[in-house]
């Protein structure tokens, strides 16, 4: 892309699916979950996002694993007869798009509205990009986007981004790789 | 067509399963059973749906929607 | 050449080299294909559909019926390209179509000669006997005779893409209406989208002379645009075309040919703009015939002279003005034909260029281009596309889209405002006003239609892309097709790659003459997406080849990939088939390994993509029980339990265990194919149909990487890998779980099995997935562990007589299965009240049994029937087919699975599979389908 944009995988997440039970407010929950970021996907149903330092594990491939993963027993407590939690922290692959050119990219993807005067920071939604399913939200910065998808998906989700990030540029002489992990 | 989802707002019908009429309730007798299965209103106008929102807050809502048309007049969570 | 000295709107210092048929010209930047090639004096430039008829260029835009080439050569050609909208580039190799040999001798014109055979409908009527020739021959032979581009028929190597756009306003097309609204709407602060098919804005204003407020219209164009493309909440998008309107203000454009756009919007202006009706009279195709608005753009906008001696036939005053605006540029027509004043032309005379026209009253005069205007037909056919009809409004002359739908207006021509000065104060009140409206020159738009130029001998064309002229309109009348609709399929009139553009309106104006009825009673078809045509690769976009739709991989994918696995497709998923070692001969010597090396030793098996669901919360326990068949509150934490679900017509709609890890928690495991729809119904269940339950459910079958290890040494691998774990039968027995910690991440453990065999599936969270099967493998080496995949678990599951997708289709109940016992009598769930219909417990019905074939030698295939032996092959006599088959290592031979009327009653009976496609008839032996361990004792070890 003629703007530059980059993808990074999450890799210190911890994750679950927070369902409030019946008759339960929200704002209890939210209360009780107060250190941890949460994505409103459905009524009554987050997506918890806790950042774990150090990271418990260094991304895809092999190796070890230097600390256990936040226990979702933990969470499961805290939310006692508030909420029924399931852990995700396996389920989901966590990209984060930065850059200028990042919401370009989205928009390309996702079939929902993602201008800046209607989607902005604390914005969330759970949509389809190429047939894969996404929760996607914007960072606290301006130009940053988290975006979640089951993690089978990963490859075809890379090669999307791929197809979409040359699309509008194809120069025989430049070969731009986007996907640029960093760790 | 575009379903205004009541959590996620307007969305194209590609992140919906459609099932069907959203009229018949299930019943309490066995005797009525039949009929809740299999037979419905072919509706020409205004018919309430059940549409599932798959690729969004995997909700059911029940959709009012014009057969004819496609107006849609209203979308809410099945209460 | 014809190329002028001066003028246009082409960059003279930019000479661009191409090619057409093979010889090599030249054209400037600025140029389409059409207007080079006039330039170059090349007037023949296709062979007509049916006729061979030699054409030229009729028009200057996307309605070109006649002029459609072949670009490129190889993959890269595209075939039944509109040289009129082709932005001329250097290196352009294009060629002509439907001829042979060249264009200038086509050998297939004989068709004209035989044209009185060849009229609408003529296949109706002709070539039907006899009846086998019309496939092997008849139909072959009509295909090759007749025809536009040919497809390369290599894979297409263009790449494509995608994107969105949402705004307040999408107002289609550019020309001045459009302008004009978008500036008003831009002004304003709206969201605007503006999409333009033209390669730069301006419409028609480059191709007219016209002053607005006192300066040339081209630098009112210019600084519209200056000033549209410096607010940022305009967007224009030029060489696109906007190919539909859907429903909830979704429309689809195609930019650069290339990029896919879907755009919601909230309102939409459709100032699309207007067509010019061609002339119906005899020769209106000869090369040098052209509409008269063509005429005025080659001349004006690409500085290009269409002809020499350049006649005018009219029926409106934009008729005149093309008269005046050639003068303007020193090209005097030869001669005016005003229809209104009474003179007509009956006859164009020319074969592949025109030489003269004849006249009403007689004279005959020398031309070599003839201008037709013959009225304007408003663009309205976006509009339609969700069901608005237009109506005849014969004050102007022309349909109009008087109601369009919701959120959708007309403006400009497209709504009957053919002047400049109303085209643009209809777009500005369109936007909702706010901008004063320009002064422009005069631009008289009065006309008054001429149908049908009688007396007219020869050929007059009303679809020249289809051949039909105005006799097949009248012979459809006689024949009884009397309705538009009709006359359009039965003379494919406005069928074909121009869809009627040039030709629609003239046809139903002829129909309406022809069977008495008026403009408005007679009414019009109603256009259907896409405008123009759209390729089917843009369509797709990148989704093509292996990338056509989602690849899912298990976190174990790396490491079968590593260990030579063959994948198999399970709905989006890659599973490992079979793992082959080399030296194994084929895929039935590999898998009967690896069946053999889990029974004796140890296997393991990916099983991760089977669906899996938490169902949580203090009624989740209710709501299972109503889901499945058998009961599930009685299941005590750290069980497994075996579970059926019926659709609620009373079929099997899926089987899965289900495990309980404490009272409000359980975990629920699904096929593989139908996790999805199993997600569906449990959410339909908890939000419909009991919302008054307090339970709460969602996926997880992305969250455990999940790992079958089975066969007799099984335990003995787990008990090196998790030393700390008592695997005893006591701890963990036959159906039991828990979940442990491993390395720090939560583990758990289930003693299930599919394969018959002692065995455990482990489950870790998925990002551990990878490190957990190398462990296994590690653990098990010294053990002999053989890695096997989805062939040898189907041997494994068929031995037990285990249901599995082929059995469990849809048309099949709970007893067909011989799971009967396990409806529950106490209590209601789904499917209960209609499993138990008299037709659905009758013992005839096909029931699930075991077969082998009486000769071991013999190979078994599912899907043949099932007969008596001695039964005739006829549907009366059918009992039932094979579902299932596999060869067996245990055994050593081939068994299968099948269903049959009265199974369970057969044992020990001979019958007949019946399979005359493949291997013929094969003699089996009904049996218990639980063919190893019928006890069941392994499980239990």
């Amino acid at each position: 892309m003629a703007e530059p944009f980059t993808i990074t995988e999450h890799t210190n997440l911890a994750l679950a699916t927070i369902m409030a039970r019946k008759g339960v407010d929200p704002a209890a929950i939210e209360a009780a979950l107060a250190d941890t970021q949460l994505i409103p996907t459905g009524p009554g149903t987050w997506l918890a996002v806790s950042y774990c330092d150090p990271p418990p594990y260094p991304g895809e491939g092999r190796g070890p694993v230097p600390t256990p993963d936040l226990d979702p027993g933990l969470r499961r407590d805290t939310l006692k007869d508030l909420a029924s939690v399931s852990d995700q922290s396996g389920g989901y692959i966590v990209y984060r798009f930065s850059g200028p050119a990042a919401r370009t990219l989205l928009q390309r993807g996702a079939f929902i509205d993602l201008h800046p005067s209607v989607f902005g920071p604390g914005s969330s939604a759970v949509t389809v990009i190429a047939h894969i399913g996404v929760i996607l939200w914007q960072a606290d910065d301006d130009t940053s986007f988290d975006v979640a998808l089951f993690r089978s998906f990963a490859g075809s989700f890379r090669h999307w981004v791929e197809a979409s990030a040359n699309a509008h540029d194809r120069h025989p002489d430049e070969s731009r790789d986007p996907w640029d992990p960093q760790v | 067509m575009r379903i205004p989802c009541p959590f996620c707002g307007n969305r194209d019908t590609q992140e919906f399963v459609y099932r069907g009429d959203a009229s018949p309730t299930r019943p309490d007798t066995d005797e009525a059973m039949h009929d809740y299965v299999y037979l419905r209103d072919n509706v020409a106008g205004p018919m309430r749906e059940h549409w599932y929102h798959a690729q969004g807050c995997r909700n059911w809502i029940v959709v009012t929607r014009d057969t004819r048309t496609h107006e849609i007049i209203s979308a809410e969570f099945p209460r | 050449m014809s190329r002028l000295p001066t003028g246009g709107l082409i960059d003279r210092t930019k000479p661009l080299a191409f090619s057409f048929d093979g010889k090599r010209y030249t054209g400037f930047a600025g140029d389409t294909l059409a207007s080079a090639l006039l330039a170059n004096d090349i007037r023949l430039v296709a062979r007509s559909f049916k006729y061979h008829r030699p054409r030229g260029i009729l028009t200057a835009g996307s309605e070109e019926p006649n002029a459609l080439v072949t670009i490129g050569r190889g993959a890269h050609a595209e075939p039944n390209t509109r040289a009129t909208t082709l932005p001329l580039f250097d290196g352009l190799e294009a060629s002509s179509q439907n001829r042979w040999p060249s264009l200038d001798h086509d050998l297939l014109s004989i068709n004209g000669i035989l044209s009185p055979l060849f009229v609408a409908g003529f296949y109706y009527k002709t070539f039907m006997w006899p009846a086998a020739l019309w496939e092997k021959l008849y139909e072959p032979l009509i295909r090759r005779a007749a025809g536009l581009g040919a497809l390369s028929m290599e894979p297409d190597p263009a790449e494509y893409d995608a994107d969105h756009g949402f705004c307040d306003l999408l107002v289609v097309g550019a020309g001045p209406a459009g302008l004009a609204a978008a500036l008003a709407a831009g002004r304003a602060g709206q969201r605007v989208l503006l999409v333009d098919e033209d390669v730069r804005p301006g419409g028609r204003l480059l191709a007219e002379r016209h002053e607005i407020d006192g300066n040339s219209a081209l630098d009112w164009v210019d600084a519209t645009i200056a000033e549209l493309a410096s607010l940022p909440n305009v967007r224009i998008l030029s060489r696109t075309i906007l190919f539909g309107a859907y429903d909830g203000g979704t429309y689809g454009a195609v930019e650069n040919g290339r990029r896919l756009w879907k755009i919601v919007a909230r309102r939409a202006i459709l100032a699309t703009g207007a067509i010019e009706r061609p002339l119906v009279f005899a020769g209106n195709d000869i090369p040098g015939v052209m509409t008269a608005s063509a005429v005025q753009a080659y001349a004006t906008r690409w500085g290009v002279a269409p002809g020499k001696r350049i006649a005018i036939f009219t029926t409106s005053d934009s008729g005149l003005k093309v008269a005046a605006d050639l003068a303007a540029i020193g090209i005097e027509p030869v001669t005016v034909i005003d229809a209104r004043d009474g003179m007509l032309v009956t006859r164009a005379i020319g074969g592949k260029a025109l030489k003269a026209i004849e006249l009403s009253d007689g004279r005959r005069i020398a031309v070599d281009t003839l201008a037709m205007a013959g009225g304007w037909n408003p663009s309205v056919g976006l509009g339609c596309n969700l069901g608005a009809r237009p109506n005849w409004s014969e004050a102007i002359g022309a349909y109009l889209l008087d109601s369009p739908p919701g959120g959708m207006i007309m403006a400009g021509a497209a709504a009957g405002a053919f002047g400049l000065g109303a085209a643009i104060a209809s777009g500005i009140e369109a936007a909702g006003g706010g901008m004063p409206v320009p002064a422009t020159s005069e631009d008289p738009s009065g006309s008054r239609p001429l149908w049908h130029v009688p007396h007219s001998r020869g050929k007059a064309f009303v679809d020249y892309q289809h051949d039909v002229t105005d006799k097949d309109v009248a012979l459809a009348a006689r024949e009884g097709f009397t309705s538009v609709e009709h006359m359009k399929r039965y003379t494919t009139l406005g069928m074909a790659t121009d869809q009627g553009k040039t030709g629609q309106v003239n046809g139903n104006a002829l129909l309406a003459i022809a069977t008495g009825k008026t403009m408005s009673e007679a009414g019009t078809i109603l256009s259907r997406p896409p405008y123009l045509p759209v390729s089917i690769g843009v369509l797709a976009g990148h989704h093509r080849g292996e990338h056509f739709k989602p690849v899912r991989h298990t976190s174990g994918h790396a490491w079968a990939l590593e260990n030579g696995a063959t994948f198999v497709d399970t709905g989006q998923w890659k599973r490992a088939q079979w793992f082959a070692r080399p030296g194994e001969r084929d895929w039935l010597e590999t898998v009967s390994r690896e069946v053999t090396a889990t029974r004796t030793g140890v296997g393991i098996c990916d099983v991760s993509t089977l669906g899996k669901i938490d169902v949580h919360g203090p009624d989740a326990s209710t709501l299972l029980d109503r889901l499945y068949v058998n009961i599930f509150s009685t299941l005590p934490v750290g069980r497994a339990r075996y579970g059926l679900m019926l659709r609620e017509d009373g079929f099997v709609m899926d089987d899965g265990t289900t495990t309980r890890f404490a009272e409000d928690r359980f975990y629920v495991t699904t096929t593989t194919v139908n996790a999805a729809r199993i997600m569906q119904h449990i959410d339909f269940a908890r939000q419909v149909l009991w919302p008054e339950l307090d339970v709460q459910a969602t996926s997880v079958t992305e969250q455990w990487a999940t790992y079958a290890i089975a066969g007799p040494r099984s335990r003995a691998l787990l008990a090196k890998l998790l030393p700390d774990l008592d695997l005893s039968n006591e701890a963990l027995p036959y159906m039991g779980a828990m979940e442990f910690h491993w390395q720090g991440v939560t583990a758990r453990i289930f003693r299930l099995s599919f394969s018959g065999e002692m065995a455990f599936e482990l489950a870790v969270p998925a990002h551990h997935g990878d490190r957990l099967i190398r462990a296994l493998f590690e653990a098990g080496r010294v053990l002999g562990v053989a890695p096997y995949g989805t062939e040898a678990l189907g041997v494994m599951r068929i031995e037990k007589g285990h249901p599995a997708g082929n059995e469990l289709n849809g048309q099949t109940t709970a007893t067909d299965l011989g799971m009967g016992r396990m409806l529950s009598r106490k209590k209601d769930f789904i499917g209960r009240v209609m499993a138990a219909r008299p037709a659905l417990v009758n013992p005839a019905r096909p029931t699930l049994v075991g077969i082998h074939p009486v000769d071991p030698a013999r190979r078994l295939r599912a899907g043949g029937h099932l007969l008596a032996k001695g039964a005739a092959p006829v549907a009366a006599n059918d009992q039932g087919h094979v579902t299932s088959v596999c060869y067996s290592p245990t055994l050593g031979h081939w068994i299968g699975l099948a269903l049959l009327a009265n199974g369970p009653a057969r044992h020990g009976e001979r019958i007949i599979v019946h399979d005359p496609i493949r291997d013929g008839d094969t003699e089996v032996e009904v049996v218990n389908p639980v063919f190893v361990d019928p006890e069941g004792v392994r499980v239990r070890g």
